[in-house]
């Protein structure tokens, strides 16, 4: 049984040094969320530098796109990332879905702007600001993304306060 | 500043986002309560809620039909 699969990818992109937000559940459950994800999402940067150092990373714990049949031939490297947009990988550590663009907000300069930096495991990660994540659960219009907005919506309006406060 | 985020999640303001996360359903004690933690802690507390969870499925065995009168063994 896998465990930490959330952290470990996570430390992985820290090694490796991806250039990434951090989008999805993961981001949610940063904010202060309760909802529960098993798997990792990130908007990545999709210039050269960083599709080869992705790529690289992917190989070395062995990531194959999720189901999809093992017999189907599938090159894992930066010219397969550049000709591709949105991946979902399964991989020895944890499941990471990659996303080119987020729905409802846009491509990784669209996610990074107004993101959050944090620290995870002695890494600096950014992390998309709450109201994008809000648009992008809305864009998404998943029941299990509709669920989530009451709360986040309860959050951001706390972190409006607090921020009020502290001004 | 506690205080006030304690008290906007335990006694949502009318009209509030808060007020209506709690109608909807949502366990505002939970959420506040993973709000005094970390980042990093919240993402512990994931993946070790995760984890509970697989192994918990993974030790279920079902035996049937809960009978009505009988005793559960723990």
């Amino acid at each position: 049984m896998l465990s930490n699969i959330i952290e470990a990818p996570l430390r992985l992109l820290g090694e490796y040094d991806i250039k990434c937000v951090i989008v999805g559940g993961v981001a949610a459950a940063i904010h202060g969320s309760t909802m529960l994800t098993n798997d990792l999402d990130v908007c990545y940067s999709r210039e050269a530098p960083n599709l080869q150092k992705l790529a690289t990373a992917l190989q070395s714990v062995h990531a194959r796109l999720r189901n999809v049949p093992e017999h189907l031939r599938f090159i894992l490297d930066a010219e397969t990332l550049k000709r591709g947009l949105n991946f979902t990988f399964v991989t020895d550590i944890g499941d990471l879905d990659l996303l080119g663009e987020v729905r409802g907000v846009g491509n990784y300069e669209d996610v990074l702007a107004d993101s959050l930096t944090v620290e995870l495991f002695g890494y600096h990660f950014s992390v998309i600001d709450i109201g994008k994540l809000i648009a992008a659960k809305r864009a998404a219009g998943r029941p299990k993304d509709l669920i989530a907005l009451p709360e986040l919506e309860a959050i951001q309006e706390a972190q409006a306060l607090k921020n009020q406060t502290q001004s | 500043m506690a205080t006030e985020l304690e008290s906007y999640f335990l006694n949502p303001p009318a009209g509030s986002a808060a007020a209506r996360a709690a109608e909807f359903g949502t366990d505002l004690t939970l959420t506040l309560e993973n709000l005094r933690l970390t980042p990093e802690e919240r993402i512990r507390k994931l993946d070790s809620f995760i984890e509970g969870v697989a192994k918990l499925k993974a030790s279920v065995r079902v035996i049937g039909p809960t009978e009505p009168n009988a005793k559960q063994h723990h």
